[in-house]
């Protein structure tokens, strides 16, 4: 498939090489569009965010209330700290200029003169390139005042994340870029109610804004016949575990997961047999290896399969793999990231940790398999924020499908302590 | 407003558009257990407890931030929101250390009360509890358990929104998120207290009071602070006839939950000074020696005769209530005859906020004015009796409890004087200089009235017992009664003092003078001035209740075109 995320051109993030391949092409199309229309392209060719909800973009592009005094705000989220998740920061430095002409263009559709692009504070060298290339937009003239001699001015500014997870999502988000402490906010209200500053706000991935020129460029038809029909368009899939050739691959939706890891990532060292995948970063749910026959990268086939997109992130584990300390692992790191606001994650992430490390060490017990998961339902749905349900959801997983691991474990030590 | 009809657990509800379903409930007596919502506060939703079903919701949602909408069946007590409840606890209980046994919030706090209520009673954690520091001084009156903490940010919003300072927050993440104070600041705002009380746990505790009694060993009296003319809405807490403790008594109306530290700490711990006038005094050969009330009455009125009508001059008092300052005018000018008859005003300008705190420093100036303590026509005001006695007019000043001597000026002409009674609580820099000292019992002592600033009459009740409120319970409340020799608050057994209401002081001395002013009980003198005072017209004890009444407008001055 062609690449249009990262297209394959030698130095493209500079912003004379874009321009020659019809770079900020599509910001002057758009702004010879009324704003609505902008909208209602987005809207039709069907493009779902990539920052792991897969909401449709036109339509939360159509939230943004129309006649309100307020000034409005676009986030552009790059905090990408999900484990198993590293595509945005190839966007940074292989592609900036598509994602600052992305941004625009959403600004002027939803009639915003001020986007924060949120980048992850441990991006050293993305954040300085990123950097570089809105400098350079602002000295061409795409970013400011009166752009391209147009009415429409807007600015963009980078803000760099102090290293928490929960500043990824939405609401917290907007606090740390107040100077808050970064704690998710209740919903309702939603944030194009009351989000930045309390004014009308967006919030949209770094890749879902990178895919906005494309629609723009090549028009919502050709967009919406890219990949699979409900959830169509070019998407990045990063490919980490045990793979030979572990990075992130632009394909089309809909790609089969066994073609991602064995076409593309070069299949399993040693040949090994898969014995688990976890599709979309660490907070989707893990699958069997003998699950993903047949199972396809979009939202729709990897729902009836049991998980989600999510970030498109996947985690390939071998025979070999201990999922137990897999399990732990990933558990640990939802104890450390919860911001401890509500109740149930803030408590329950840490005893979900604790038993697992016992596990781990040894120490598990035939009764807790079954607490896990019911501490794993209790934290479920009822948090303020989504990692409750993305700390809670792999435990769920991994019991249901790897419940003979859990019981092995537990009867070896209670056979050791006995 | 728009309203709407609900459904909560059966019952139909009519409600305003834009309220949540807590408050909602609330209203309908349908209580919707909660440990971070406040209903003065910000809803903040971070403890979950709150969770109800509303039908066609795919999830529970949190009854303290979700707003009522026409048609909604909200379920409060169903299987799903029970489970859900008990699953909170117990989150809020595993790292919880279990202090109660020896936390002074055991037997009013929330986590203890819903552990009882709304829990399993049962804990299938069995890992290390997370450890945190304890005993923190966070500011000079509030001490901080961050074991105890369930991080429901109350306190942090009660100095944000209420206090209006930032002097909170929370550090670190996860189950080590930890209260504390910014760096380099306290929590010393002129509020702090506050939080001890809405916190909802033994984390904040009231420094002064700590480890002083177990609140079930202590009761409790509905009374007025006497802080300020704000007059905020308290309660007192007496165990065995010792006052230990005060905290804020809501009324919307005055004061809302709140009250200030000042207020707490500094208005009550002359009731059980060790300064305290104990019975009457007469100053025989210059030393004050305790007497019994007949012979300091008989030394009073003799005294008070043997002067002309101009040599007298007579102080009311801001600190006293309505019906010893009613008592007390109607003595001055029917039996004494004196026209000069004035009180004290304690304003210390710029002294206040736009929160509680009033800059006049007196609890009932307004009512002491209001009952007719004020110069006769052609009589002495204040400044002019004090010149009196400078000049030799007054000879004799009889006062009611106020420190007069404290006033810049006064100090100096008082030994002036030939005759000198006053009524006092407590040894003070007035007693030095008095030939009659009238044991006076305190607000926590005695029934009666107070007028605060917003002309709002509000009641004091007695919750500490002298030997006359032994006899006559005037006022006391059922529980007090109830409470008569009870093992845990052995209040008719405590220390109790000599000390008498003023007005009853007065009504003495007005009958050894041939006046008899006969009265039973606080409420009769406030009958009497509901009849006579134009302002307190149609009021009664029973009218002004716990929550106060407001005087009625003054008359206004007839507008002529
Ligand atoms: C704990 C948590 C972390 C998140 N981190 C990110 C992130 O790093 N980047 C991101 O784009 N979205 C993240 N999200 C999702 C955002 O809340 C939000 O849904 C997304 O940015 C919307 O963009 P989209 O509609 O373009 O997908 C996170 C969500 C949660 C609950
Ligand atoms: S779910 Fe976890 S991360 Fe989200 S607000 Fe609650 S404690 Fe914080
Ligand atoms: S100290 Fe008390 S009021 Fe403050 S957050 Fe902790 S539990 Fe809540
Ligand atoms: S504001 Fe005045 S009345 Fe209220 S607590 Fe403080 S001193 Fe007492
Ligand atoms: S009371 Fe509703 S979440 Fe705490």
């Amino acid at each position: 498939m062609e690449r249009y995320i990262l297209p394959d051109i030698p130095n493209f993030h500079e912003i004379d090489v874009y321009e020659q391949h019809g770079g900020y092409s599509a910001l002057k199309k758009a702004l010879g569009m009324n704003p609505a229309e902008v909208t209602d392209e987005v809207k039709k060719s069907n493009l779902r965010g990539r920052g792991g909800a897969c909401f449709p973009t036109g339509l939360k592009w159509t939230f943004m209330p129309k006649d309100n005094a307020k000034p409005k705000y676009l986030c552009v989220n790059g905090d990408e700290s999900e484990p198993g998740t590293f595509k945005d920061r190839q966007i940074f430095e292989f592609n900036p200029h598509q994602l600052i002409e992305g941004t625009l263009i959403g600004c002027y559709a939803m009639g915003i003169t001020t986007a924060y692009i949120y980048i992850r504070g441990e991006y050293g060298k993305w954040i300085k390139m990123l950097q570089k290339a809105i400098d350079d937009a602002y000295a061409k003239g795409y970013i400011g005042q009166n752009i391209l001699g147009s009415n429409f001015s807007t600015n963009i500014y980078l803000h760099k994340g102090a290293g928490a997870y929960i500043c990824g999502e939405e609401s917290s988000l907007m606090e740390s870029l107040e100077g808050n402490r970064g704690y998710p906010r209740v919903k309702p209200p939603f944030p194009a109610q009351r989000g930045v500053w309390n004014c009308p706000t967006t919030i949209n991935n770094v890749e879902t804004m990178t895919n906005v020129p494309l629609i723009i460029n090549k028009g919502w038809e050709w967009y919406s016949k890219i990949g699979a029909p409900k959830h169509p368009g070019p998407i990045l899939v990063g490919i980490s575990g045990h793979v030979n050739k572990p990075g992130v691959y632009e394909v089309a939706t809909g790609e089969l997961l066994t073609d991602l890891i064995y076409n593309y990532a070069g299949g399993v060292p040693g040949n090994k047999k898969i014995k688990a995948i976890i599709p979309g970063g660490s907070s989707t749910m893990i699958l069997r290896g003998d699950q993903i026959e047949g199972v396809r990268m979009d939202a729709d086939s990897l729902k009836a399969a049991g998980s989600s997109v999510g970030t498109a992130g996947m985690i390939v584990m071998d025979e070999e793999t201990d999922l137990i300390r897999v399990i732990s692992r990933i558990s640990k790191f939802y104890y450390h990231e919860s911001c401890g606001q509500c109740t149930p994650c803030r408590e329950g992430t840490g005893w979900l940790w604790k038993i697992l490390k016992r596990f781990e060490t040894g120490e598990g017990r035939m009764q807790d398999i079954d607490l896990l998961v019911d501490i794993a339902n209790n934290i479920e749905g009822n948090t303020i924020c989504a990692l409750g349900d993305a700390a809670a959801w792999p435990v769920q997983s991994m019991v249901r499908r790897f419940r003979d691991e859990f019981e092995k474990r537990a009867k070896r030590s209670e056979a050791a302590a006995a | 407003m728009p309203t709407v009809k609900i459904t909560i657990d059966g019952t139909q509800i009519e409600a305003d558009n834009k309220r949540t379903i807590i408050e909602v409930a609330r209203e309908h007596g349908i209580k919707i257990p909660h440990f971070c919502w406040h209903p003065k506060l910000s809803v903040s939703g971070n403890c979950r407890m709150c969770l109800v079903e509303i039908e066609k919701m795919p999830k529970l949602a949190i009854a303290c931030s979700t707003q009522v909408a026409d048609g909604m069946v909200v379920h409060t007590k169903n299987e799903r929101v029970v489970h859900a409840r008990n699953a909170v606890m117990e989150f809020l209980l595993i790292n919880h250390p279990l202090d109660c046994p020896i936390c002074d919030e055991a037997g009013e706090c929330k986590l203890q009360d819903y552990t009882y209520k709304y829990s399993t009673g049962y804990s299938r954690f069995d890992e290390d509890k997370v450890h945190k520091p304890k005993r923190i001084q966070l500011g000079p009156h509030v001490m901080f358990d961050a074991e105890r903490c369930i991080l429901c940010s109350r306190c942090v919003r009660f100095c944000d929104e209420i206090a209006g300072v930032h002097q909170l927050q929370f550090i670190q993440r996860g189950d080590h998120t930890e209260l504390t104070t910014f760096p380099g600041e306290k929590l010393d705002n002129p509020y702090s207290m506050n939080v001890v009380d809405i916190c909802p746990v033994g984390a904040l505790t009231n420094a002064d009071f700590r480890f002083k009694a177990r609140v079930w060993e202590m009761s409790f009296t509905d009374t007025i602070c006497q802080g300020c003319a704000r007059g905020c809405n308290i309660e007192v807490g007496v165990r065995n006839n010792e006052t230990l403790r005060l905290t804020p008594r809501r009324n919307d109306d005055v004061n809302g939950y709140w009250m200030c530290d000042h207020g707490r700490l500094d208005t009550f711990k002359f009731v059980n000074a060790e300064n305290r006038i104990k019975a009457p005094m007469i100053r025989k050969d210059g030393v004050l020696v305790e007497v019994g009330w007949d012979e300091a009455i008989a030394r009073v009125a003799s005294e008070l005769k043997s002067f002309k009508k101009s040599e007298v001059a007579a102080l009311g008092s801001p600190f006293a209530t309505n019906e010893d300052n009613h008592i007390f005018q109607r003595f001055v000018k029917e039996v004494l005859g004196t026209k000069n008859v004035d009180f004290v005003r304690h304003i210390v300008e710029g002294d206040e906020d736009n929160i509680l705190l009033r800059s006049d420093k007196t609890p009932n100036s307004i009512g002491a004015a209001e009952v007719g303590v004020a110069p006769v026509e052609g009589g002495m005001s204040f400044d002019a009796i004090i010149e009196g006695i400078h000049e030799g007019k007054i000879k004799a000043l009889y006062a009611l409890e106020d420190d007069v001597a404290a006033v810049p000026g006064v100090a100096e002409v008082l030994p002036k004087l030939e005759f000198f009674a006053v009524h006092a609580a407590n040894e003070n820099s007035t007693t030095r200089y008095a030939d009659v000292v009238l044991a006076a019992a305190t607000f926590a002592e005695k029934n009666g009235t107070m007028v605060n600033f917003q002309r709002r009459v509000q009641r004091l009740r007695p919750a500490v017992t002298t030997l006359e409120l032994d006899r006559a319970m005037d006022g006391f409340e059922m529980s007090r009664w109830d409470k008569f020799a009870a093992h845990n608050d052995k209040w008719g057994k405590g220390p109790r003092r000599d000390a008498r209401a003023s007005w009853k002081i007065v009504a003495s001395i007005a009958a050894a003078m041939g006046t008899k002013f006969k009265y039973n009980s606080a409420d009769e003198v406030f009958n009497e001035i509901a009849q006579r005072v134009e302002s307190f017209k149609g009021l009664s004890y029973l009218k002004v209740g716990k929550k106060g009444a407001p005087l009625k407008a003054k008359a206004m001055a007839p507008v002529h075109a």
